[in-house]
């Protein structure tokens, strides 16, 4: 056998896009393996926008909400898009990992898991659109979605909205996922982070009919940013000084989390990895 | 490999195990969390209109109360039952369930508890108070409205039961519980009636979502009619009956765990 | 031996911190605010070197403390006390070199992706390890040889039985060439000509590389195949480390004599006084005799035996390592 140590400790931009190749395509290879369960996946995520939208169109009937029934369906219809890019399971999955040893072999590599997590989530919204996209046109045709204010410049900024979106909430999820290593039970604060996007970010309902103390709130969380700012973008809702400003908004949210993402990885965070479980297999 | 896809049910397995008392603690915060939300759902729609589709706040609280129950039953038997079930069928240990000298539907329908769930039936209690209908109408309300509600629930474990013998053809199914779970979620919450006719046949006939809420919430609100409470009974019988058949028919289907 | 050791752990010891309660609602209740603990001693003081080229056999009982010492020597555990050095690193720092040096391989875990070809989990495994596509093909085509993995690697790994997957498993992980090996249960629920198979595959690996092996393995033929020193831990303790017939001449204080008449003979009264006078007969039929005896005693026994009796063949074994392994277990000798 040959030898020639690889230098691991220089970060190499092609190992890691190699990796990311095979990642994503070992991930896009399951989830198009899995498609079936995608698919209903898929169709669990139609369910919520969809009965939001017969809720707030039976309430604007013959009342003036602020919102005619047209954008109550162009906007959860585009609440549906953004809520699937940007949705992560992962306290839900570290809970997982770290009970079964799943992240054994995941922290034996001399990679960072969160490339891995990040590969297994892109491969999945990817598929998952073929659901979704189609579930979209159809909502907005049989709900008669009103798009008078979109436009291809609203297009455009809402591209930037989105991904600055994704990488908000992925990051902020991941980072709390990581209380699973101290944590038993954090899909419990999953639970609860749920409710916050739900009404802090504009799931429920349009900010605009939310109670003004929401709305206040919402402002200085993430909820927002990841989910109602993108939203309104694409509707063409804000424009000008406030997109720029709602840009701003989003990194720096994420920016003070994701130190302390690298920080914990760095200090310990794989250490204490199997240590639950096995805790548990030594009462 | 995971994705949400796999999680999901083994997480939910993994919701089942652990010292009990402390699913119970998880339960009631989760049970919170729920209530809470529906609370501040129900506030800020009505903040904007007194009635949906005919609706008062009062009476849709009374329907998210009647959810509570439903979900909360469904979550302590039939649900992980069901998933169980599912698990088993992938895992090959439905042999040993055949093997016992018992019914194996019944068997396959209530083989596990999770007692957490009690507390979100328990918990609906909350709903009665705000709802302000608490003490309103005893007797012959109530005596219907628990018959309905019984009615609904046999619809309901029919329809689960239907698509969780679909796991006699295919193998991988583990999910459909939690598809289930999110349209019973997400649909069950609301009245049937605001939804437009082809969601509404869907939500009646395909998934019993009405026959299990929006009716027997309706015996509490007086809105109930005699040829809904005639459907619902008729209909029970029909949702039973079909799903054992369907059930004998699929586990001729069992090969076995042959992977 | 001269070479500098390749792992050295000193005085390493794990303890976890589990919580404890009493079982009733209101114990539960209590603990919420009020949490008991226990602190369990997984793995204490243990110390040992192994050098390069070394294939050591680590054997205890379940819930001995192996699996626990090899995760904080792969860098997934922190120690409690004491200290650990492999090929310079310190595990639990997860320096990146050391990871890309060693592998851990678990006979009841996989790495390989479940759903894709094994040959993309190989790909990738390449890019993880940052392997270059030279040596990737070279040492891909050597594994290929050695583990007969032509037909499998296009093959999804759910597709493949547990002895192909664990071949395939075994091939991904060492296609970084690590220097340090750790194979906890690799021959776990397969059948024996698998077993033999992956056996001597570890051999040649050692052989060829002089890569350092640490085992741990309930099959005592892999253990007798492979390993010429074992380290025993019982209840996190070290209990040997040495020579694996030394570990016999030391656990097992008997010896078995086994003997064949040189014609048919018919112990009827005998049988009842042998006991007696020679030791334990574990075996008796009208052509031969097997007599455990106390070792000291083995050659005594041995020339009484030979004197009464028409003895045509003798033989003075050691039992086998299964039973004194299992009997250090069961009585845990005290070193």
């Amino acid at each position: 056998m040959s030898s020639s140590t690889p230098d691991f400790s220089k970060p190499s931009p092609r190992a890691l896009l190699q990796f990311y190749r095979g990642q994503f395509a070992a991930a896009l290879g399951f989830n198009l393996a899995y498609r079936g369960m995608v698919a209903l996946w898929v169709l669990g995520s139609v369910m919520q926008p969809l009965v939001l939208i017969v809720v707030w169109q039976t309430v604007s009937e013959g009342r003036d909400t602020g919102m005619t029934a047209g954008q109550y369906a162009a906007y959860f219809m585009v609440s549906m898009v953004v809520s699937h890019m940007t949705f992560i399971w992962h306290m839900w999955e570290f809970e997982w990992r770290i009970r079964s040893g799943y992240f054994s072999p995941l922290l034996l590599r001399p990679v960072h898991p969160i490339h891995h997590d990040i590969c297994e989530n892109l491969s999945y919204k990817f598929v998952g659109l073929v659901g979704i996209i189609p579930a979209a046109v159809l909502m907005a045709l049989i709900f008669g979605a009103d798009f008078s204010g979109a436009s291809w410049r609203s297009l455009i900024a809402f591209a930037p909205a989105l991904l600055l979106a994704m990488a908000l909430r992925f990051v902020i999820e991941w980072c709390l996922a990581l209380a699973a290593f101290w944590m038993t039970k954090v899909a419990s604060l999953n639970q609860l982070f749920d409710a916050f996007f739900l009404f802090l970010g504009g799931q429920f309902a349009p900010l605009g009919v939310m109670p003004e103390w929401i709305q206040t709130l919402s402002f200085a969380l993430p909820f927002r940013w990841s989910i109602y700012f993108p939203i309104q973008v694409a509707l063409g809702n804000i424009t000008g000084a406030d997109l720029w400003i709602g840009y701003g908004m989003q990194p720096s949210d994420r920016s003070g989390r994701g130190r302390v993402a690298t920080d914990v990885e760095a200090r310990g965070l794989p250490t204490t990895a199997v240590e639950r479980s096995h805790a548990c297999l030594h009462r | 490999m995971p994705s949400p896809l796999k999680i999901a049910p083994t997480f939910a397995s993994a919701y089942r195990t652990g010292p009990i008392p402390r699913r119970f603690f998880l339960g009631v915060v989760n049970a919170a969390v729920q209530f809470a939300t529906q609370m501040l759902a129900i506030t800020i729609v009505f903040n904007q209109t007194e009635s949906l589709g005919g609706w008062s706040r009062e009476d849709l609280i009374v329907l998210v109360g009647v959810h509570a129950i439903v979900s909360g039953i469904l979550g302590m038997i039939f649900s992980p039952s069901i998933s169980s079930f599912l698990e088993s069928i992938r895992l090959g240990t439905f042999d040993f369930l055949l093997t016992k000298p018992v019914d194996a539907q019944l068997l396959a329908s209530v083989q596990s508890v999770a007692p957490q769930s009690t507390v979100d039936g328990g918990g609906s209690g909350h709903y009665w108070l705000w709802s302000g209908t608490a003490g309103a109408g005893f007797g012959l309300v109530v005596l219907m409205f628990i018959l309905l509600l019984l009615a609904g629930l046999c619809m309901v474990y029919s329809f689960m039961l239907v698509l969780a013998s679909m796991a006699f053809w295919f193998v991988k199914l583990d999910n459909i519980m939690n598809i289930f779970n999110v349209m019973f979620g997400n649909a069950g919450t609301w009245p049937i009636t605001i939804f437009p006719a082809w969601l509404r046949g869907m939500l009646t006939f395909i998934i019993p979502i009405a026959f299990a809420v929006t009716i027997p919430a309706q015996a509490l609100t007086g809105a109930l009619t005699v040829g809904n409470v005639a459907l619902t009974f008729a209909l029970a019988a029909v949702f039973l009956t079909a799903s054992r058949f369907f059930w004998r028919f699929a586990i001729r289907q069992y090969t076995g765990a042959s992977a | 031996m001269p070479s500098t050791p390749i792992i050295s752990v000193e005085n390493l010891g794990k303890t976890y911190t589990v919580p404890e309660r009493e079982a009733g609602v209101k114990a539960a209740v209590v603990s919420l605010f009020n949490r008991k603990t226990r602190d369990v001693q997984a793995v204490r003081d243990v110390s040992f070197d192994i050098h390069p080229g070394e294939i050591v056999g680590f054997l205890g009982p379940n819930g001995a403390g192996k699996t626990t010492t090899m995760k904080m020597l792969s860098g997934l555990l922190h120690p409690t006390a004491g200290n650990a050095s492999v090929l310079g690193f310190t595990p639990w720092e997860r320096d990146r070199a050391y990871l890309g040096q060693m592998t851990l391989i678990m006979g009841q875990r996989n790495q390989l992706q479940w759903d894709i070809p094994v040959i993309d989990s190989y790909q990738l495994f390449k890019a993880i390890f940052r392997i270059s596509d030279a040596d990737y093909k070279q040492r891909l085509d050597e594994l290929i040889e050695w583990l007969e993995l032509q037909s499998l690697i296009n093959k999804p790994a759910r597709n493949l039985s547990l002895g192909e997957r664990m071949k395939c498993e075994i091939a991904g992980s060492l296609l970084h060439q690590p220097r340090v090996l750790y194979l906890d249960e690799p021959t776990i629920g397969l059948d024996i000509s698998m077993q033999r198979k992956i056996r001597e595959f570890v051999a040649e690996y050692n052989a060829r590389t002089g890569a350092a092996v640490m085992l741990t393995s309930h099959y005592m033929a892999d253990v007798e195949a492979l390993c010429e020193r074992v380290i025993v831990i019982h209840h996190g303790t070290l209990l040997y480390d040495g020579d694996l017939h030394g570990l016999v001449s030391r656990f097992s204080p008997f010896k078995t004599i086994a003997i064949e008449f040189s014609e048919p003979m018919v112990a009827n009264g005998q049988l009842a006084d042998a006991n007696d006078r020679y030791g334990e007969i574990v075996s008796a039929n009208d052509t031969g005799w097997e007599v455990r005896v106390p070792k000291s005693e083995t050659a005594a026994v041995a020339s009484r035996l030979l004197a009464d009796l028409p003895v045509a063949d003798l033989t003075i074994s050691e039992p086998p390592i299964e039973e004194v392994i299992e009997q250090v277990f069961a009585t845990g000798v005290e070193t």
